[in-house]
């Protein structure tokens, strides 16, 4: 898409754009907060620590009511980091800055990150799939009913592969286009308009990673589920 | 010509998505208060339901937004 013209440096044949270099940060960030959090683990919490308590805790609820307690107890850790991860990349565009200076962009709002996120949660997906009920057995729940296999086996193989893209066209489509809708405020009417749209944004964004992560939920629940 | 007609498709594109989603979002969130207000201490699953299906519905207008601003960038 509109990567080429933002390439800051290369690596080999990897190009490192502003959406990378912002992601690396937020990585830095997120593990530095992480590490002073859970430092030296105390019985009365200090205010960081409470606040990591609070967080794990409410995500912990929230997942447990979509996946079920044992997959939330055994999986919680790759959903966490999904959710944790996307939401500080969405609110990253928030703040002064973002996509004006060289080196710092929001990461969703490109269409490579989003597709990145997806092709993770496709094979988190399957995988958790194949480990909770094993490979054959997962593969015929694909064909279910069997005596119509030949009709139903295409259909749910291309939904499979649906699903990804739609992830990834969603949690960036809703992105960029707040941004750029933002934009456009903004040359209309300076003063005052974009905020406006920035109280909303404040809004989209948790809900873009709430979906990104239930919809994620949702297709693991339903690729573990007995029947 | 070519531009004025690439312009037209723009806003088709994004006007005709907006007015179904419009259309289907309303109804949910009608049928929603329909059932809060009949059950209103099953409100919070229903929010969450409701939030999560107008999310659904929202990105089929995103993907016409999508459209409309690769069809702007081609004028």
């Amino acid at each position: 898409m509109e990567e080429a013209g933002n390439v800051i440096f290369s690596i080999g044949p990897l190009q490192v754009t502003s959406a990378v270099t912002t992601m690396w940060a937020i990585i830095f960030v997120l593990a530095l907060v992480s590490f002073l959090a859970t430092r030296n683990l105390k019985e009365v919490p200090g205010p960081l620590q409470s606040l990591a308590e609070i967080a794990v805790d409410k995500l912990r609820d929230y997942f447990g009511g979509l996946l079920g307690e044992k997959n939330t107890r055994k999986y919680f850790p790759v959903f966490a980091t999904l959710f944790i991860f996307i939401i500080v990349c969405n609110y990253s565009g928030l703040l002064p800055g973002a996509g004006h200076v060289k080196g710092f962009a929001l990461p969703t709002a490109s269409l490579s990150v989003t597709a990145g996120l997806a092709i993770v949660a496709f094979f988190t997906t399957h995988v958790i799939g194949i480990r909770e009920r094993g490979l054959k057995h997962y593969a015929l729940s694909l064909a279910q009913p069997l005596y119509l296999s030949f009709l139903i086996l295409p259909l749910n193989l291309i939904e499979q592969l649906v699903r990804p893209a739609s992830l990834a066209l969603r949690l960036y489509g809703n992105m960029y286009g707040e941004e750029t809708v933002t934009e456009q405020l903004y040359e209309i009417f300076p003063i005052g308009v974009p905020l406006i749209m920035n109280v909303l944004s404040l809004l989209f964004c948790m809900l873009q990673a709430m979906v990104f992560t239930m919809l994620l939920s949702i297709y693991v629940s339903e690729a573990t589920e007995e029947e | 010509m070519a531009s004025g007609t690439i312009a037209l498709a723009a806003a088709l594109a994004l006007a005709l998505t907006a007015v179904g989603t419009a259309f289907a979002q309303g109804w949910t969130a009608s049928k929603a208060m329909d059932a809060i207000a009949r059950q209103p201490e099953a409100a919070g699953n229903i929010r969450g339901a409701l939030v999560i299906s107008l999310a659904l519905m929202e990105a089929l207008t995103i993907y016409g937004m999508l459209v409309a601003f690769m069809l702007v960038g081609k004028i």
